[in-house]
């Protein structure tokens, strides 16, 4: 990459740190002001929530970092997939069909050793969210319907099939209560840090961030998936490759990144697949690839910032006693303040920097456009 | 790269608002809620806050709830509580059963409680609802008040204690009309009310004319396509469940079985501080816990005959000369044990 020289470097950079602080500050003044309006202490609600997100090493490690890991995941996905133009708001099923296939495997192939069953069930779930995903593929390619309505629209076809399975062929053996049978011990996720929640999934989430952004920097594939990102129109011209399959890849590579999030998710954490396994990280998912202005490494960071959004707001009904509904609120509230910001500051940046030809390239794919 | 360190700040931002808050230090004499719904259902979820709330305000005691989103939370929710020095963490439903053994376990010190919970241990107490005696009952008032011989259930999620609670129903419409037809539906969710709409509104349409739920939240569904039934010129009733509702729809709804929830989380509540709460606890007619009401907005839909032979049978039912049939879905202590 390159960089604009000294000061003017500087002040590139300190503008997004302004950016947060003003979102920040902003999100925190509603916030107050909606809290007390409902007869709710901001000062307690907000400790509980920075406690409950950092206050001790196990909120940060076995609540925080553990929210983190499925949006972190689920956040890979749609990173890339936007990267290559392709608006997977998917992720949410393929991370469901994840899920199921993981689960299936699991409590169905009698496989003893875990170096047997994790791989097993990893590579099942990354196919299953692949084919959720390769069915909108197909029709964008073969007969270019647009992506956003049917990835959208396959969510609720994992869902309703997620409830009918575990209410019915996959409900646990004694027949009660609508859940799977709980996974084998092989087939669980060892835990990363010993006396913590916290597994290997996160660890998983890491190194695919950085395999994706040294696919996406340093290969011809990941170079076809940016030039196709910022002008599908101009790549195909260009004649120097053909479109459909860089489409075809971002499509599958998203679907199997966001269907290992759900396996990754039950293997290392509830053992069982339920009906509600996600409270929407899919749909998170995007808020944490656009803020990390959809580059991997940024959306670990990312991720953890909603992860402990997610963890603080449970400790602000435990402590402060906020109603879930104020919580989700607040916790809406801030994603949409934290991109208002960065998107203006964006397009403040665009206009005004001197620089910006060269920044606009570097960035180029994400910035100004979504 | 280092463009994207612009997330850090907000971490000691955030930190350095923390100042205001106000910790519960609380010394083993708290007592904590986790509802998987929203407490405002007018149902199950509704019936515990009161509970909760009852706690405080008779024993003194300070008290929380959380609404978990999903099972992953129910560890980590549990885990808070006891960290916190909550004494007495009360699991509103099945479904916090595994999680409730897990921390039970690793608490010895503190005590958990599992509405229709499955698992008991020395200190994990499943309280079991005899919901069913007083769905039986609705059963019966059901069995009198319809005319085309025609009775509908809706419910959420065919688990043991829903299903236990139409088993009853059932029973109890044929008490009183051994010809009925009962139609059942279970619309998979407990929060979708329109479903629960569109489930009523086909068991309408195949002539039930006397309908009751066990869908929670949705129930807000049920009570509307029996009110636009009536609305259409038909004659049709509802009955409530969990909770008293009959102030919920007070034009359609004929009676609700009922859980008095509050009144026995407050019973649990004391018992646990007198040191004498030992588990499962059965719940059913004898104790008042639960029962079968009639809604006084609308005093002559169950005809007063009816009301004479409900009588009876709760009577009877509390002299355990009526068996009401069940689901009994209670392990044994040492039976299946927690996943992790």
């Amino acid at each position: 990459m390159s960089n604009p020289p000294g000061f003017a470097r500087f002040r590139a950079d300190l503008r997004p740190v302004l950016g947060a602080a003003t979102a920040l500050v902003a999100t925190t003044a509603i916030a107050a002001t909606l809290l007390a309006l409902g007869g709710h202490s901001p000062g307690a609600a907000f400790g509980a929530l920075v406690r409950g997100a950092f206050g001790s090493w196990h909120n940060f490690v076995s609540v925080t970092l553990v929210q983190a890991t499925p949006l972190l995941l689920t956040g890979l996905a749609v990173a890339l997939a936007f990267r290559a133009r392709v608006w997977n708001i998917g992720a949410e099923g393929q991370l469901h069909a994840g899920a199921l296939a993981g689960v299936a495997v699991a409590v169905s192939l009698p496989l003893g050793s875990p170096f047997l069953v994790l791989p097993a069930t990893l590579l099942a779930a990354a196919a299953a969210g692949a084919l959720w995903a390769a069915v909108p593929a197909a029709m964008k390619t073969r007969m270019g319907v647009g992506e956003v309505i049917t990835t959208l629209l396959m969510n609720f076809v994992a869902l309703f099939l997620a409830q009918f399975l575990v209410q019915g062929p996959l409900r646990e053996s004694r027949g009660a209560l609508p859940q799977t049978d709980a996974i084998p011990a092989a087939a669980q996720l060892p835990v990363l840090i010993p006396g913590s929640r916290l597994h290997l999934g996160f660890l998983i989430g890491i190194l695919i961030a950085v395999a994706l952004w040294l696919y996406l920097a340093r290969t011809p594939g990941g170079f076809r998936i940016r030039a196709v990102g910022a002008s599908p129109r101009a790549a195909e011209v260009s004649g120097r490759f053909r479109t459909g399959p860089v489409i075809w890849r971002a499509f599958l590579a998203s679907g199997a990144i966001a269907g290992l999030a759900g396996w990754i998710q039950i293997s290392g954490i509830t053992h069982r697949m339920y009906e509600n396994l996600s409270p929407g990280w899919g749909y998170t998912a995007i808020a944490v690839a656009l803020l990390a202005r959809l580059h991997p490494l940024a959306a670990v960071l990312t991720a953890i910032v909603f992860g402990a959004l997610s963890a603080g707001g449970a400790a602000m009904q435990r402590e402060a006693g906020v109603p879930d509904a104020w919580v989700r609120g607040i916790e809406a509230l801030v994603i949409l303040a934290v991109l208002a910001v960065d998107r203006g500051l964006q397009a403040f940046s665009d206009k005004t920097a001197a620089g910006a030809t060269s920044r606009r390239a570097e960035t180029g794919t994400a910035a100004g456009r979504v | 790269m280092f463009r994207y360190l612009r997330c850090l700040p907000i971490v000691p931002l955030l930190i350095s608002t923390a100042c205001g808050g106000d910790s519960t230090a609380a010394d083993g004499s708290a007592v904590a809620l986790l509802t998987s719904g929203p407490v405002s259902d007018a149902g199950w979820h509704a019936g515990a806050y009161e509970g909760l709330q009852m706690i405080g305000d008779s024993l003194g005691v300070h008290i929380s709830h959380e609404q978990t989103r999903t099972p992953a939370d129910f560890d980590n929710a549990f885990i808070s509580y006891a960290e916190s020095g909550y004494g007495l963490i009360f699991g509103h439903g099945f479904e916090y059963q595994d999680a409730a053994s897990r921390a039970g376990e690793a608490y010895p010190g503190v005590t958990f409680v599992v509405s229709s919970g499955s698992r008991p241990s020395a200190n994990v107490v499943p309280i079991i609802f005899g919901l069913h005696e007083a769905s039986y009952l609705a059963g019966m008032a059901a069995g009198a008040i319809t005319e085309s011989g025609i009775v509908g259930m809706v419910g959420g999620v065919e688990i043991p204690s829903a299903k236990g609670t139409f088993i009853a129903f059932e029973a109890g419409v044929k008490a009183m009309r051994e010809d009925a037809t009962v139609l059942e539906t279970f619309i998979g969710s407990w929060d979708n009310a329109s479903a629960a709409k569109e489930a009523a509104a086909a068991q309408l349409r195949q002539g039930a004319d006397a309908l009751i739920h066990n869908v929670d939240a949705a129930s807000f569904g049920f009570f509307q396509a029996v009110r636009e039934a009536r609305e259409g010129g038909r004659t049709a009733w509802a009955f409530g469940m969990n909770r008293d509702q009959n102030d919920v729809a007070p034009d359609v709804i004929a009676g609700s079985a009922v859980i008095n929830i509050p009144q026995i989380f407050l019973q649990t509540a004391r018992a646990w501080r007198d040191g004498t709460l030992e588990g499962p606890l059965y719940t059913g007619l004898a104790t008042g816990a639960v029962d079968f009401v009639p809604n006084p907005e609308q005093p002559r839909v169950i005809p007063p005959m009816a009301l004479v032979q409900i009588e009876e049978a709760r009577m009877l039912i509390i002299e355990e000369k009526i068996e009401v049939p069940r689901i009994d879905f209670v392990e044994p202590a040492a039976g299946d044990p927690p996943s992790a």
